[in-house]
């Protein structure tokens, strides 16, 4: 799967998903399943978030979607480089204190 | 629910030589008003100066007499009822009295713009109205009703909903009206963060002017219907005008007062003001 | 200024008042449809749960005292109309009489009545104090538009419960009619039922429903308008509450016998 919004690499016990642009309304859901579909077949899923310039609450709350499913799932869900906006936005909601976040 | 800032128009809000009326009564009278996007523009006035009343007209409640408005670059009175309908989406809206729904627990309040204008699941749908109640620092509070909360907590359950669907405008009405001093600064340190971090442009009135001159980037005073000043914080603390000083002061103002007039109100059986 | 001029101008404004009231509750009723039909396009879509829940509150749960006051008007009707007819030495047309006049006028008009009673104070109740609180204002800045949100799903639901009120207090006011007339007619309570409907046309039961078609609308527009209308806080909203009762109660029995006028031939 190839998109404006959401490129990825992966092997056998890694993913990492690099978002682009802007997340909001229009391309949430599509965050959304593509988190959750790479959840189901790799055991730890990084979103790299530098690339991003805006992403609403809908964005957002598929991120925590994500970390939802890892928890219950046994899996990984880190998140990667973010950008000054989505940082400003998470620290916002303090949920710097609920992801994982590399650098 | 964008509020991408290349989106958003320079001027947020543009409103021209607007006249309203109350029945036949004038209340704002050739207003000029602009916010810049990503301003906090704090109004200030005395009672009955027409601050909310101006914000009822550029939130299009009513229509005016003359002039025109202009929100987000669109003039609200030449749109469409429907384009109107979808910039409204774009702006959220934090009323003096909260105007929450009394009959919707805290949550539902919150999620209700959320149920109405997307099609999110309802996984989605909690999660953001959870989040917004965090960042109000109203976390765990959704099933509450209402009728439940105190003074300071309706204030941020109403900011709450109004921020939900990441407006890119924030109208706020007395913000800091009937709380206590240490909630009230708790709002305006809920207010810079939001601009700061989700970079909303606000409208802010109040009359607590610690508040003002601590949120604000500009002030603007009305006064019997027209800005009177729009300034700096410090412009406006520096001010030699009188009835700003009066205001700062608090004083009362004395208009001069015409006797005859004075005697009618007071006796007259049908007195209206007109 | 005169104290008979002061109460012509107070008449006139009344007067003003009254037709622009009229005339928004026209406008609420035109609104209420474009938005049934367009809502889905603008994102105002009607919610069919709403729907579901005020037929529950405004209709099912309006049936107990519904069904209650039909057999007592039904017991009613047969115990004056016996007396009536006794002096012709008619008593056999009392079924007839009963059944026609039960569908036609009595039915809907105790449904009407009881109707507005509970479900016109209640919208004007709740549309008030949500004025009050400006409630109304949140949803209008939200860009959510009233009339589809508050006035389109009550008005949905009367429009389908109103009728079906109607059914169930036809037939139980016939069973009402039915018990005291048994006796006098010798006959039994089923064969009754079974002549009752045997001497009805669709004519009749058509007149019942369309007209609490009619006490439907009506009740929901007074009350609502009344709603819209208040000022003056919570007095208001008391006020407002007795208003649409009374005003729609008016409505609905001059709307009766218009109906009567035109549906009897
Ligand atoms: N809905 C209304 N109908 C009639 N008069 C109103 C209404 N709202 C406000 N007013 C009047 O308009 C004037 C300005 O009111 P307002 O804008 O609420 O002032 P402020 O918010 O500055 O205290 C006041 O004199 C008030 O009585
Ligand atoms: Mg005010």
């Amino acid at each position: 799967m190839k998109s404006d919004l959401i490129n990825f690499e992966k092997d056998d016990h890694h993913c990492t998903l690099f978002v682009q642009g802007d997340v909001d309304l229009s391309n949430s859901s599509e965050l959304r399943k593509t988190i959750l579909s790479a959840l189901k077949t790799s055991p730890l899923v990084e979103v790299d978030l530098a690339d991003v310039t805006y992403i609403d609450s809908s964005g957002i709350a598929a991120l925590v979607e994500g970390l939802q499913y890892a928890n219950n799932h046994d899996k990984s869900f880190h998140l990667k480089r973010l950008s000054a906006h989505v940082k400003s936005i998470i620290e916002l909601a303090r949920l710097d204190q609920v992801f994982t976040i590399d650098d | 629910m964008t509020s991408q800032n290349h989106k958003t128009p320079d001027k947020v809000i543009e409103v021209t030589d607007l006249v309203t009326h109350y029945g036949t009564r004038k209340i704002l009278d050739g207003m000029n008003f602009e916010v810049e996007r990503g301003e906090i523009r704090v109004i200030m006035g005395g009672s009955g100066s027409g601050k909310s009343t101006l914000l009822w007209y550029i939130l299009g409640l009513y229509k005016p007499t003359e002039g025109r408005i202009k929100v987000l670059g669109e003039d609200i009175n030449q749109i469409s009822f429907n384009e109107h309908l979808k910039l409204k989406q774009n702006i959220g809206v934090s009323f003096q009295s909260g105007a929450l729904f009394s009959s919707m627990s805290v949550g539902e309040n919150v999620a209700f713009p959320l149920r109405e204008f997307t099609d999110l699941d309802e996984n989605t749908i909690r999660i953001i109205t959870r989040m917004k109640l965090e960042v109000v620092n109203l976390g765990g509070f959704h099933k509450l009703m209402p009728s439940q909360l105190s003074g300071g907590m309706i204030k941020r359950a109403a900011l709450a909903r109004a921020i939900v669907m990441d407006p890119k405008l924030l109208f706020f009405d007395e913000p800091s009206a009937g709380l206590d001093p240490v909630v009230a600064s708790e709002i305006d340190d809920l207010i810079l963060s939001l601009r700061d971090n989700m970079g909303m442009s606000m409208v802010v009135v109040t009359h607590e002017l610690e508040s003002a001159f601590k949120i604000a980037d500009r002030i603007t005073v009305l006064d019997q219907g027209k800005n009177l000043l729009t300034a700096s914080v410090e412009e406006v603390k520096k001010s030699k005008n009188k009835r700003i000083m009066d205001l700062l002061q608090r004083r009362s103002r004395h208009d001069k007062l015409d006797p005859e007039e004075y005697l009618r109100r007071l006796t007259q059986e049908n007195y209206t003001l007109s | 200024m005169t104290k008979l001029t002061q109460k012509v101008e107070n008449l006139g404004q009344m007067t003003v008042q009254a037709l622009e009231r009229l005339g928004f509750a026209m406008r609420l009723f035109w609104d209420s449809f474009y938005w049934l039909i367009a809502g889905r396009k603008y994102k105002q879509r009607l919610r069919f749960s709403q729907v579901v829940k005020y037929i529950k509150s405004e209709g099912v749960d309006a049936l107990p005292i519904v069904l209650m006051l039909a057999l007592v008007v039904g017991m009613m009707l047969a115990i004056q109309l016996i007396y009536a007819l006794e002096a012709f030495g008619a008593e056999s047309q009392v079924l007839l009489a009963i059944a026609k006049s039960v569908t036609r006028e009595f039915s809907p008009l105790i449904t009407g009545i009881i109707v507005a009673g509970r479900s016109g104070a209640a919208i004007a109740a709740r549309i008030g104090s949500q004025t009050v609180s400006q409630e109304i204002d949140a949803l209008n800045v939200m860009g959510v538009v009233p009339v589809r949100y508050l006035v389109l799903p009550p008005l949905l639901a009367l429009i389908i419960s109103m009728p079906l009120l109607i059914i169930a207090a036809d037939i139980v006011a016939i069973f009402g009619g039915a018990l005291f007339s048994v006796t006098k007619l010798d006959m039994s309570i089923s064969a009754y039922m079974v002549d009752s409907f045997n001497v009805l046309v669709v004519g009749d039961i058509m007149q019942g429903l369309i007209k609490s078609v009619v006490f439907g609308i009506i009740i929901v527009l007074v009350g609502a308008t009344t709603g819209f209308y208040v000022t003056n806080g919570a007095e208001g909203v008391g006020k407002a509450t007795t208003t649409a009762v009374v005003v729609s109660i008016s409505f609905i029995v001059f709307a009766d016998m218009i109906a009567s006028f035109f549906l009897t031939k």
